[in-house]
C-alpha cells in the first residue's frame, strides 16, 4: 500500500470508466477506476442510472398497489423482496397467515433464491471467461422458472404473495416438478463441482483475491453470503426466524477467509441447503387454506412503525414503513444488501488488477437496480 | 513439372498465392461455424441451424452482414493507421500458408527457412494488434493492445524454444525434411515436453482462451478491437481463425507427423488427408479447451511463462542437445 | 449478549427516559432510544465500540420536523436496536461517516432524498440522482402530495 500512495503522486495514472455499459458490470454500474498500468488505485462506484424512485412511489399509493413493485427492485429474486413486503404489511396490520401458505411462500423464495444463485453461478464464470457453466446454470435456471411460472403466472418479476397468504394455491403438478427438479440438481452439484470447483484456473483467479474480512463487513454493513464467507453464521433466516424457518432444519455454509473463492462456496453450498429447505418443506405442506378470506380490500394499519427483516438471496434485506393510519405509508424505505455490498469495494478494489475488480465484483453479486431503488 | 510458362517460379506463386487467399478464406469461414456448433454442443444447444443445412451459411451471412456496416472512425483516431492494421494482421498469416506442407510435393514453395519464415512472420501480428490498439484512441484498446505485445514477447520464447528442440535433432528448418523425418515415429512421441510447451504457447500466441487476455471480452470489453466495426473487426476475426489454422498446421508437420500416417501406416489415404485430419482435430482441441477454461490473470500467465515453461523448454534443448551429440 | 451491553451503557449515558422497548416486535428492534442531535456521534461511537454494524439510516419528513432514524444491528440473533434523532429542518446533524465507513453512501443517499447536509461528510454529491439534480423526492412537499403530518400524528 505504501508503494500505491507513492505512485499516487505521478502522473502516470490515468483513469478508466468501467461502465455503465460495459459487459461485466452486472446492470447499470460504472466504477470510475483510477490506475496505473493494470493496478487500481482509486475506486469510486458510480450508482444510480437505474433510480426510479420506488419509495416515492410506496408513499403514493395503497400497500396492496405497491406490491408488484417489491420484486421490481431486485428481479433476480423478486419473489423474495415480494414475500418480505407482504410479512412487513401483515406483520403492521396484524394478518394472520394460513400454515399452508407459509410453507407455499417458503418453497417459493427458496426456489427462487436457487435461480439467483444459479443465475450468480453462471455469470461469475462468465466474468472468469468460462462461458460453458453459464448455459449449464440457465438450462436448471430455466426448470426453476418453469416451476414457478405454474403457479405465478410469471418468469421474473413475481407478485405472487397476497396480505394472508397467496394468490393461488399449488398443485400434484407443481409438487411433482419440484421434487423432480431436485432430484435433477443432486446429480447437477457433482457436475459443477468437477467442472468448476475444482478447476485450477478457478481456483487461482479467485482465492486471495478481494478479501473482505469481518471488521470490514462490519463497517460497511455487508451482509448475506457476503458475510457468511468471512465466517459470521449470521442468517436472517435464523436469527430472526419468520414463517416456518424454524421448523426447517438447514445449515448455514459459512467460509473462513471471505476471499472470492468463500463467496463461491458459500453460495454453492447455500443452494444446496435450499434444495434441503424445499425439500422439508415439500414433505411437511399441510392440507388447508392458501389465503385467509377475511382481508379487507383496504387496509387500514394502526398508526406506528414497522421494520421486517428478511434474507434476501443478497443478503439482509429490511422494508420499513411508518403508518399514519391510511391505506398506504407515510415512509416507505427498502433497506438493500447490495448497497453496504458495493460500497465495501471502495476498499477492496485499490491495489488489484482489473482482471481482479471483475472478479471481486462478480463475486459479491451485486444487483444494480436494486441498490438503485 | 512442365517447361514454360507453367513451370516458371513465378506462375507457381501467383497460383499459389490465389489458392491460399480462397483457401484461407473458406477455411476461417468454416472454423468459425465450427466454433460455434462445437461451443455450441459443449454447452447443451445446437448452435446455428437455421441458415443452411445445420447452419453450414451462417458465417457467410454474417460475413456479408459485417461487409455492409460502417466502418466508424473513433474521435481523435489516427485514421492511417487504424485502418491499417486490420490489413497487416491478415498478410503475415497469408504468408504463412505459402511454406506449409500439406501433402509430399504439395508446399508452394519448399524452403529451407520454412519454420523460421512462419515464426518471422507470425510476430507481425503483434505489431498488427498494437497498432490497431493504440490507433483506435480507446483505453480498453491500449490496455488490450499492451497485453498482447506482454503475451507474445512471453510466449514466442517458449514456443521457438520447442520449435528448436525438433529443428536440432532433424538439422533442418525445411519443412518437407522435418516431416521426412517422422515417417515412422512422430516427434511428440520423441519430444512430448516440447510437443506440449508448443500446444500451450501457440494457444497463447493466437490469444485463445485461456490466453485471450487481450480480447478478455469480460475486462476489456472486446479488448484491442473495441473500437472495429465491419470488415475491420472481420478482418481481425478472420485472422484469428486463419493463424489457428497455422498454428495448428505447423503443430501437426512439427510433432504430429504432417502427411504421414500412425506408425507409417498410411492406410493407402493420401498424405494431404491425413494432414488436415490432424491438423482439424488440434483445432477442435484448442476450441474445446477454450469453452472448457475460464480466463487466467494476466500475471498468472506471464509467471506461467517465465517461471515454467521457458526454463523447462530451455532444460528440454539442453538434454536434447545432449543426445544427439551421443548418438 | 451485545445488546444487553449496548443497552446498559446507553442507559449510563442518556438516563432511563428516552429508551423505549419494543414486546411487539413490530419495529423490528428490541429497543429504541431518542437522542438529541449533538449526542447522534457519542452514540454511534458506542455501538461501533460494541460491535454493531449500521444497517441503515433514513429519514421521515414531517411538517415540524426531519426525523434521523439509525438502525443498528450485530451478527447475534435479534439484536437490532434504534436511534432515532429529531432534526429541524434548518439544522446540519453531524456525520457518521467516520466511525462506520459504510456510513458516507448512506448519508449520501439521505441527502439526495430530503436534503439534509451532514457536517463532517466531505462527499455530498449525488448518489442516486442525477448529478444535477436540485430537488429533493422524498420530501411530503415534492411530487404528488400527500398527507403532510407533524410529528404528533403518528408518534403521539
Amino acid at each position: 500500500m505504501a508503494e500505491l500512495e507513492k505512485i499516487e503522486a505521478s502522473d502516470r495514472v490515468y483513469s478508466l470508466n468501467l461502465g455503465p455499459q460495459h459487459p461485466s458490470t452486472h446492470g447499470v454500474l460504472r466504477i470510475v477506476l483510477d490506475l496505473d498500468g493494470e493496478y487500481i488505485i482509486k475506486a469510486d462506484p458510480v450508482i444510480g442510472y437505474g433510480h426510479r424512485g420506488h419509495e416515492k412511489m410506496g408513499e403514493n399509493r395503497p400497500y396492496k398497489q405497491f406490491l408488484p413493485n417489491t420484486s421490481r427492485m431486485d428481479y433476480l429474486s423478486g419473489m423474495l423482496f415480494n414475500h418480505g413486503f407482504v410479512l412487513a404489511v401483515e406483520k403492521l396490520v396484524g394478518i394472520k397467515v394460513p400454515e399452508r401458505a407459509k410453507y407455499i411462500r417458503v418453497i417459493a423464495s427458496e426456489l427462487n433464491r436457487i435461480s439467483s444463485h444459479l443465475l450468480w453461478f453462471g455469470t461469475y464464470l462468465m466474468d472468469l471467461g468460462g462461458f460453458t457453466p453459464f448455459l449449464y446454470a440457465f438450462d436448471d435456471r430455466e426448470q426453476i422458472l418453469d416451476i414457478l411460472d405454474s403457479i405465478t403466472g410469471s418468469r421474473l418479476t413475481y407478485s405472487y404473495c397476497r396480505f394472508g397468504g397467496v394468490s393461488r394455491d399449488v398443485d400434484l403438478k407443481f409438487i411433482e416438478m419440484t421434487r423432480a427438479f431436485l432430484k435433477r440438481m443432486e446429480k447437477r452439484w457433482a457436475d459443477y463441482d468437477s467442472l468448476v470447483t475444482k478447476n485450477v484456473i478457478f481456483i487461482h483467479r479467485t482465492r486471495d483475491v478481494g478479501v473482505i474480512d469481518r471488521e470490514l463487513a462490519r463497517q460497511y454493513g455487508v451482509t448475506g453470503p457476503n458475510l457468511r464467507a468471512c465466517g459470521v453464521a449470521f442468517d436472517v433466516r435464523r436469527s430472526e426466524p419468520y414463517e416456518v424457518y424454524d421448523r426447517l432444519d438447514f445449515e448455514i455454509p459459512t467460509g473462513t477467509k471471505g476471499d472470492a473463492l468463500d463467496r463461491y462456496d458459500v453460495r454453492f453450498k447455500e443452494m444446496q441447503q435450499s434444495c434441503r429447505i424445499i425439500d422439508q418443506a415439500l414433505d411437511q405442506l399441510p392440507e388447508g387454506e392458501f389465503l385467509t378470506p377475511k382481508v379487507p380490500q383496504k387496509l387500514g394499519p394502526p398508526k406506528g412503525e414497522v421494520y421486517t427483516a428478511f434474507e434476501s438471496a443478497r443478503g439482509l434485506t429490511a422494508y420499513y414503513m411508518v403508518s399514519d393510519g391510511s391505506p398506504g405509508p407515510y415512509r416507505c424505505h427498502i433497506r438493500v444488501p447490495s448497497f453496504g455490498n458495493l460500497n465495501a469495494l471502495n476498499d477492496v478494489l485499490p491495489g488489484t488488477l482489473v482482471a481482479d475488480a471483475i472478479s471481486i465484483l462478480g463475486s459479491i453479486d451485486v444487483v444494480i437496480p436494486e441498490i438503485d431503488r | 513439372m512442365s517447361e514454360g510458362l507453367l513451370g516458371s517460379e513465378w506462375f507457381r506463386l501467383i497460383l499459389g498465392l490465389l489458392i491460399v487467399l480462397a483457401f484461407s478464406q473458406l477455411n476461417a469461414l468454416f472454423l468459425v461455424w465450427l466454433e460455434r456448433k462445437v461451443a455450441g454442443h459443449l454447452q447443451l444447444r445446437p448452435g446455428p441451424m437455421e441458415v443452411g443445412p445445420h447452419g453450414l451459411l451462417q458465417t457467410i451471412a454474417d460475413g456479408v452482414k459485417l461487409v455492409g456496416k460502417e466502418l466508424i472512425l473513433p474521435f481523435k483516431a489516427d485514421r492511417k493507421l487504424f485502418f491499417l492494421a486490420p490489413v497487416m494482421v491478415f498478410m503475415p498469416v497469408l504468408v504463412g500458408f505459402l511454406v506449409l506442407p500439406f501433402s509430399r510435393g504439395l508446399i508452394i514453395r519448399d524452403m529451407n527457412v520454412g519454420v523460421l519464415l512462419v515464426f518471422a512472420f507470425s510476430t507481425i501480428t503483434v505489431l498488427a494488434i498494437l497498432t490497431g490498439g493504440w490507433a483506435s484512441n480507446n483505453k480498453y484498446a491500449l490496455l488490450g493492445a499492451v497485453r498482447s505485445v506482454a503475451q507474445n514477447v512471453a510466449y514466442e520464447i517458449p514456443l521457438l524454444l520447442a520449435v528448436l528442440s525438433v529443428v536440432l535433432v532433424v538439422h533442418s528448418l525445411s519443412f518437407a525434411k522435418i516431416v521426412e523425418y517422422q515417417k515412422t515415429v512422430w516427434f511428440i512421441f520423441l519430444q512430448p515436453l516440447a510437443g506440449l510447451i508448443y500446444l500451450i504457447a501457440a494457444t497463447a500466441e493466437t490469444n485463445r482462451a485461456p490466453f485471450d487476455i487481450p480480447e478478455a471480452e469480460s475486462e476489456l470489453v472486446a479488448g484491442f478491437h473495441t473500437e472495429y466495426s465491419g470488415m475491420g473487426f472481420g478482418l481481425f476475426f478472420l485472422a484469428e481463425y486463419t493463424n489457428m489454422f497455422i498454428v495448428c498446421a505447423v503443430a501437426t508437420s512439427l510433432f504430429f507427423g504432417g502427411w504421414n500416417g500412425l506408425f507409417g501406416i498410411s492406410l493407402g489415404i493420401p498424405g494431404v488427408f491425413w494432414f488436415l485430419l490432424k491438423t482439424y482435430f488440434l483445432i477442435f482441441v484448442i476450441m474445446w479447451v477454450r469453452w472448457t477454461f475460464p480466463r487466467v490473470r494476466f500475471d498468472q500467465l506471464m509467471n506461467f511463462s517465465w517461471k515454467v515453461m521457458i526454463p523447462l523448454s530451455l532444460a528440454n534443448i539442453v538434454i536434447t542437445a545432449i543426445v544427439v551429440k551421443i548418438i | 449478549m451485545k445488546i444487553h451491553d449496548i443497552e446498559a451503557r446507553m442507559r449510563g449515558k442518556f438516563g432511563d427516559l428516552p429508551l423505549k422497548r419494543d414486546e411487539t416486535g413490530v419495529t423490528g428492534a428490541s429497543w429504541s432510544i431518542a437522542v438529541p442531535i449533538g449526542d447522534l456521534r457519542d452514540a454511534a461511537t458506542e455501538f461501533n465500540a460494541a460491535g454493531f454494524f449500521l444497517e441503515s439510516i433514513t429519514a421521515l419528513d414531517f411538517e415540524d420536523t426531519f426525523e434521523l432514524v439509525y438502525h443498528f444491528n450485530c451478527f447475534e440473533p435479534g439484536s437490532r436496536a434504534v436511534v432515532r434523532v429529531l432534526c429541524g429542518h434548518d439544522q446540519v446533524p453531524p456525520s457518521i461517516c467516520d466511525i462506520f465507513r459504510g456510513a458516507a453512501w448512506l448519508e449520501r443517499e439521505v441527502h439526495d432524498f430530503f436534503g439534509i447536509t451532514f457536517s463532517g461528510n466531505v462527499d455530498m454529491r449525488a448518489l442516486l440522482l442525477p448529478e444535477d439534480a436540485d430537488y429533493y423526492p422524498l420530501r411530503k412537499t415534492f411530487g404528488k402530495v400527500g398527507a403532510y403530518h407533524k410529528r404528533e400524528v403518528i408518534y403521539g
